[in-house]
C-alpha cells in the first residue's frame, strides 16, 4: 500500500464523520478536540522536538483568541483625554491571520527573553508569563471586558464580501474547517521536523553542548520552534475563539497548559502522530466518561494516568505501540509462513 | 499615612505566610533538584484538615493545627515515597511531569471529597480587633504571624543547628560526597520532603481561618511560591524568607496605590524581572544556571 | 509505513470504539445551568435546590402534559465560558426544550446568544444586569429584578438610613458594575454623594487593600455587591481594619443566617436587599406559598441560610412549567409565546411578564418584590 493513500484515507474518514454521526453534539465534542490537537501539536514542536517543557503555551492559544475576536468585533481604546483610537471591526479570516500573527511576536518575545534560562527557571518563567497575560486580561476592561468576556464573537466567514460569503454558523462547516487545519498543522510540523532547523532542534534536545559545539546556533532554533508553535497555539485559539464565540480570562488556565501537556505526554512526545493520538484520547475520553463519573473523579483519573504513563511508557502510546507493530512484523517476516504463531520466533 | 501603616501592617503578617511557603519549596528544590507543584495541594491539604478537625470534629483549635502540621509532612513523606523515589536520577523534567499528574489528581480529590463550595473555619480569638492610634490587627492575624515567625527560626535552626540539618546541607552542597560520607541520603530526602510539606500544610492551615478554603487555593498559593523562591534564589532558606515579606509588601502597596486587580500579577511580574536582570535571584549563594 | 497504518488505525480506533449514550423521551426534560462550583458555588447549589423542590412538588400532582417533569443539571463552574458549554450540551446534547439559568449575569449574558442560534427560552432566576433584557433577545424570561428596579425600590427608604456619602465594594463582573452604576445613579439623583467604587475580582480573598480605600474615603455607608462566601470576607475584614461605615448589601445573594454563622459579631448591624424573607413567610404577596416551600425546605433539612437563593430555583421552575402547561407541547418555539402569558403565585410575589428592550425583539422582565432586613445581635429583623 501507498503511504500517500492511506493519509488520504484517514482524511477521508475523518471527513466523513459529519455525514453518519448523526448527533450534533458528538460533533460538537470533536470540533473542540480537534482544536486541542492543533494546540497540542503546537505544544509537541516545543515539548518533543527541542525538548524545552514551556508550561506558558495557553498564552499563545489565549492571545491569539483575543486578538482575533477584538479585531473581528472591533475596539476603542481612550488613549487621551480627547483621543479615542477606534478599530472598526475587520472581516473573520483577517483577524485570524492577526491572530496567528500576533501570537507568533509574542513567541518571539517571549523565545528571546525566555531561552536565557533553562529547565526549572524556564519552566517557572514560561507559567509566569501565562499568568501575567491571564491577569491583564482580567483588569484591562476598556480593552477585554475582563470577566465580562468578549461575547457575540462572530463566525468564521469564506469568500468576497458583497458576492459570496459561506457563514460558518453550524457545525459540520466548522467541522471540516478544524479538520483541514488540523492536516495543514501535521503537514507544516512535518515539513519542519524533517528539515535542517528540524535536525538541529532534535540535536538540542539530545545533547545542547554538543550541538552547540558543533556550530548549531541553539538560541535562534529554539526560538524559530518558538515563534511556530506560538503562531499554530494562536491559530488554534482564534478557531476556537470564532467557534465557541464567547472569550473569558479564564481561556489562560494553567489548567489548559497541563490538558495539552497531558495529550503530548501520553500520546508520545516528540512523534508526529502522539499530539493527535493523545488529543483524541483526551478529547473524547470526558464526554464518554461523564456519565460514568463525574469531572473531578476523571481528573484524578488523568493525573494518575500521567503518572503512570510517565513511569511505565515514558515515550507515551504511539512509539510504543509502533515498537510493538515492528516486532510483530519482524517475528512474522523472519519465520516462514505457516510457522508457529508470531512471538515464539526470535 | 494611615492608609500606608495599615498596607504596611497587612503585608507584614501576609509575609510570614509567604515566608512559610516559600522556604518549603525552596528547601525540597534546593536539596532534591524537584520542583514541586504538590506544594499548593500541600497548603490546600493543610487548610482543609484545619477546617475538618475545627468545624465538624470541633478540635481545640490549637490541638488542631498541630495535627494539620504533622498530617501534612506524613503526606509528604508519602509522595517523596511513592512517587519520587522510584525516579531518582531521573532529568528534572521527568519528576516535574510526574509532580504536575500528582497536583491534578490532589487538587480534584479535594474538590471530590469537600466538593466546590468554600468552607470557613471560626477561631477562638475575640473579635474586636486591637487597635493602635489610627491603624489596627485582628488578634488571629497577629497570632499567625507569631506562629509563623516561630517556624521559620525554628526551621532555620534545625537546619543550622541539628545533625539532620548538617546531612541535609551536605545534600545540598553535593550529594555524592554526601552518600559516601555515610549520609544516607534516601533519608535526608524524605525529611526534608516531609518538611517542606509541612510548612506548605501550616500556611495553608494558618491562613485558612483568616479567608475561606476552597479546592483550587493552591494554584494561586504555588505559583506566588515560585516567585519567592525566584526572588530569594532557588535553594535559599535566608532568601526564601526575605522574598516571602518582599512579595507580600509589593502585592499590599501595589493593590493599595496601583490597582488591587493586579494585586497577584505582582509576584509574576517580579519572576520575569528578576530572570531578566539578576536570574541567580537577589540572595542565591551559587550559580544556578547549568 | 506500518508505523504510519497502526497510529491511524489507533487514532481512528479511539474515535469510533466510544459508545455514546442513549436518550429516553419519556419524560420532558428542562435544562438547568447552575454555577455548582467555583467561586459563587453556594448560591448555585441553594438555587439548584428550590428548583429540585418544585420537580418533585410538580410531579407528585401528576407532572405537566401527563408526563413527569426532569431537570438536568449541568455545572456552569462560575464561569461564563462553561456556561456556554452547558447550554451547547443542554441544547444539543439532551435537546431540552427550555432553560433556567444562569445565576451570574456575565455567565448569563454568555449563554444568550446560543438561546438566539438555537431559539430556545430561558428563565433567568438570579441575573440582575440590565443588558440582559435590553440587547433585543426575545428568548430571555426573568423573573429576578434589575439592579435598577432593585435600586428604585431601595430609594423609597432610602431616607431612614440618613446616608450622607456612599462607598461601594462590588464584584467585578456584570453584576456588580451594573449594580454600583444603578445605586450610584439612584443615590445622587437623592443628593447624596459618592465616594469610591472598589472592585474585588470574584475569586478574590483578601480585601484589605479595597477596604482600607473604602476607609480612607470618608463615607458613612458602604453598599456592597458580590455572593454571600465573599460579602462574609469582607464584613470580617471591614471589622478588623475598622471600617466604621453602615454596611448594605445588594443583589439578594448575601444569605444572612450564613453571614451570622460565618462571620458571626461581624456581620452584625449590616442591612441586606433580599428578595425573599423567609423569616416571615407570612409577609409574602402569597403567604401560603411561601409557608409551604419553606416547610418543605425544612423537611429535606436543608440549610436555612439557604433559602433566600433557593426560592428562586422554585419560582423559576414552576415558571417554566407553567410555560409549558399553555404552550400544550414540549416545544421550544411553543414554550417561548406561552410564557408570555403566564400568571404564577410565586415564593417572591405574582410572577408576570411585561416587555422591555428594542420593539419587536423584547425580552421578557417580571417586576418582582423587594425586602430589607437587617441583621441584629445575630438575629434578623425586618426593617
Amino acid at each position: 500500500m501507498n503511504r500517500r493513500l492511506i493519509e488520504f484515507g484517514v482524511v477521508l474518514f475523518f471527513a466523513s464523520v459529519p455525514f453518519w454521526l448523526g448527533n450534533l453534539y458528538y460533533l460538537h465534542i470533536l470540533i473542540t478536540t480537534g482544536i486541542f490537537i492543533i494546540a497540542a501539536m503546537s505544544l509537541n514542536l516545543l515539548l518533543g522536538y527541542t525538548g524545552q517543557l514551556s508550561l506558558g503555551h495557553v498564552a499563545f492559544f489565549g492571545i491569539g483568541a483575543y486578538t482575533s475576536a477584538l479585531i473581528s468585533i472591533g475596539f476603542d481604546l481612550e488613549l487621551t483625554d480627547t483621543y479615542t483610537f477606534v478599530f472598526e471591526p475587520k472581516p473573520v479570516w483577517f483577524s485570524f491571520l492577526c491572530g496567528i500573527a500576533f501570537a507568533a511576536i509574542c513567541g518571539w518575545l517571549i523565545g528571546k527573553i525566555s531561552f536565557k534560562v533553562r529547565g526549572a527557571y524556564f519552566v517557572i518563567v514560561t507559567i509566569s508569563f501565562a499568568e501575567v497575560v491571564r491577569l491583564v486580561a482580567l483588569n484591562w476592561i476598556d480593552l477585554t471586558e475582563g470577566p465580562m468576556a468578549l461575547n457575540n464573537i462572530p463566525p468564521f466567514t469564506l469568500g468576497i464580501p458583497g458576492l459570496w460569503e459561506l457563514t460558518f454558523f453550524k457545525k459540520e462547516p466548522n467541522y471540516w474547517l478544524v479538520l483541514a487545519l488540523c492536516v495543514v498543522s501535521f503537514v507544516i510540523v512535518r515539513r519542519l521536523v524533517q528539515s535542517r532547523a528540524g535536525r538541529a532542534m532534535i540535536a538540542l534536545r539530545e545533547n545542547e553542548s554538543l550541538a552547540t559545539s558543533v556550530g548549531v546556533d541553539v538560541t535562534k532554533y529554539l526560538v524559530l520552534a518558538t515563534v511556530i508553535s506560538a503562531g499554530m497555539a494562536g491559530a488554534a485559539g482564534g478557531l476556537y475563539t470564532h467557534y465557541i464565540r464567547i472569550v473569558d480570562p479564564d481561556v489562560f488556565l494553567f489548567i489548559y497548559t497541563v490538558t495539552m501537556v497531558i495529550m503530548v505526554i501520553t500520546g508520545g512526545k516528540g512523534t508526529l502522530l502522539g499530539p493527535i493520538v493523545g488529543g483524541l484520547i483526551f478529547g473524547i475520553l470526558p464526554e464518554a466518561l461523564r456519565g460514568l463519573a463525574g469531572p473531578e473523579v476523571q481528573w484524578v483519573i488523568y493525573g494518575i494516568l500521567m503518572i503512570l504513563v510517565v513511569y511505565f511508557l515514558p515515550g507515551g502510546i504511539v512509539p510504543a505501540l509502533s515498537n510493538w507493530w515492528r516486532q510483530r512484523e519482524d517475528n512474522q517476516s523472519t519465520s516462514s509462513p505457516g510457522d508457529a504463531a508470531p512471538g515464539t520466533a526470535s | 499615612m494611615d492608609q500606608l501603616l495599615q498596607h504596611i501592617l497587612n503585608a507584614l503578617i501576609l509575609g510570614g505566610t509567604y515566608a512559610l511557603l516559600g522556604i518549603g519549596l525552596t528547601l525540597i528544590f534546593g536539596i532534591m533538584r524537584v520542583v514541586n507543584f504538590t506544594h499548593g495541594e500541600l497548603y490546600t491539604f493543610g487548610a482543609y484538615m484545619m477546617f475538618m478537625f475545627v468545624m465538624p470534629l470541633q478540635t481545640n483549635f490549637f490541638l488542631a493545627l498541630i495535627l494539620a502540621v504533622v498530617l501534612g509532612m506524613a503526606l509528604g513523606a508519602i509522595i517523596e515515597v511513592v512517587l519520587l523515589k522510584p525516579l531518582r536520577g531521573a532529568d528534572i523534567d521527568t519528576t516535574m511531569l510526574i509532580m504536575i499528574g500528582a497536583w491534578i489528581a490532589m487538587q480534584n480529590m479535594e474538590q471530590f471529597v469537600w466538593s466546590g463550595i468554600a468552607k470557613s473555619i471560626d477561631n477562638p480569638f475575640p473579635v474586636e480587633p486591637l487597635v493602635i492610634g489610627a491603624i489596627s490587627v485582628s488578634w488571629i492575624r497577629i497570632f499567625v504571624f507569631v506562629v509563623a515567625c516561630a517556624l521559620i527560626v525554628g526551621t532555620s535552626a534545625l537546619i543550622r543547628w541539628t545533625k539532620l540539618g548538617k546531612a541535609m546541607r551536605a545534600t545540598f552542597q553535593d550529594t555524592e560526597t554526601a552518600a559516601l560520607m555515610g549520609i544516607r541520603i534516601n533519608s535526608v530526602y524524605i525529611a526534608t520532603f516531609a518538611i517542606g510539606s509541612g510548612l506548605a500544610a501550616a500556611a495553608g492551615a494558618l491562613l485558612g481561618p483568616i479567608f475561606v478554603v476552597y479546592p483550587t487555593m493552591g494554584d494561586l498559593a504555588a505559583l506566588k511560591s515560585f516567585a519567592i523562591v525566584i526572588l530569594g534564589g532557588l535553594g535559599s532558606v535566608g532568601g526564601a524568607a526575605i522574598g516571602g515579606f518582599i512579595l507580600a509588601m509589593m502585592e499590599e502597596l501595589g493593590a493599595g496605590y496601583i490597582s488591587s486587580g493586579y494585586r497577584d500579577a505582582m509576584g509574576f511580574l517580579l519572576i520575569i524581572v528578576i530572570l531578566l536582570f539578576r536570574p541567580t535571584g537577589l540572595f542565591a549563594q551559587k550559580e544556578r544556571i547549568g | 509505513m506500518a508505523f504510519t497504518l497502526k497510529s491511524y488505525a489507533l487514532a481512528a480506533l479511539a474515535l469510533v470504539a466510544v459508545s455514546w449514550p442513549a436518550q429516553a423521551q419519556d419524560t420532558i426534560n428542562i435544562g438547568v445551568s447552575e454555577p455548582l462550583t467555583g467561586a459563587v458555588a453556594a448560591s448555585g447549589n441553594y438555587v439548584v435546590q428550590g428548583a429540585k423542590i418544585a420537580e418533585d412538588e410538580i410531579n407528585a400532582a401528576g407532572g405537566v402534559l401527563g408526563k413527569k417533569i426532569k431537570l438536568i443539571i449541568e455545572d456552569n463552574k462560575s464561569n461564563p465560558k462553561e456556561a456556554v458549554a452547558t447550554a451547547e450540551k443542554l441544547i444539543v446534547g439532551d435537546k431540552v426544550p427550555v432553560m433556567m439559568g444562569a445565576w451570574s449575569s456575565t455567565y448569563t449574558l454568555a449563554v444568550m446568544p446560543k438561546l438566539m442560534e438555537y431559539g430556545v427560552p430561558m428563565v433567568v432566576e438570579t441575573s440582575s444586569s440590565g443588558k440582559i433584557t435590553t440587547s433585543g433577545n426575545p428568548w430571555i424570561f426573568r423573573i429576578s429584578p434589575t439592579s435598577e428596579m432593585e435600586a428604585k425600590s431601595f430609594g423609597t427608604k432610602v431616607g431612614q438610613f440618613g446616608i450622607k456619602k456612599a462607598d461601594f465594594l462590588v464584584v467585578n463582573n456584570d453584576w456588580g458594575r451594573g449594580a454600583a452604576k444603578e445605586f450610584a445613579k439612584m443615590l445622587k439623583g437623592k443628593g447624596i454623594e459618592v465616594g469610591v467604587i472598589e472592585t474585588m475580582d470574584a475569586k478574590a480573598t483578601d480585601l484589605s487593600a479595597q477596604l482600607a480605600k473604602v476607609k480612607a474615603s470618608g463615607g458613612d455607608t458602604l453598599f456592597i455587591t458580590s455572593g454571600v462566601e465573599q460579602i462574609t470576607l469582607v464584613l470580617k475584614q471591614a471589622k478588623e481594619q475598622q471600617v466604621k461605615h453602615k454596611v448594605i448589601t445588594t443583589g439578594g445573594s448575601s444569605s444572612p443566617n450564613q453571614l451570622i454563622s460565618q462571620a458571626g459579631a461581624a456581620a452584625n448591624g449590616s442591612n441586606h436587599l433580599l428578595f425573599f424573607a423567609p423569616w416571615f413567610p407570612e409577609t409574602a404577596p402569597n403567604p401560603e406559598v411561601a409557608k409551604k416551600f419553606v416547610a418543605e425546605w425544612k423537611k429535606r433539612d436543608l440549610n436555612f441560610a439557604g433559602l433566600t437563593e433557593g426560592f428562586r430555583g422554585y419560582d423559576g421552575i414552576k415558571t417554566i412549567v407553567a410555560g409549558i402547561k399553555a404552550a400544550g407541547k414540549a416545544d421550544p418555539k411553543a414554550i417561548q409565546k406561552a410564557l408570555w402569558g403566564v400568571k404564577v403565585k410565586g415564593v417572591n410575589g405574582n410572577i408576570a411578564f411585561i416587555k422591555q428592550g428594542p420593539a419587536g425583539k423584547e425580552s421578557a422582565q417580571n417586576v418582582p418584590n423587594v425586602y430589607i432586613v437587617t441583621i441584629k445581635d445575630g438575629k434578623v429583623s425586618k426593617l
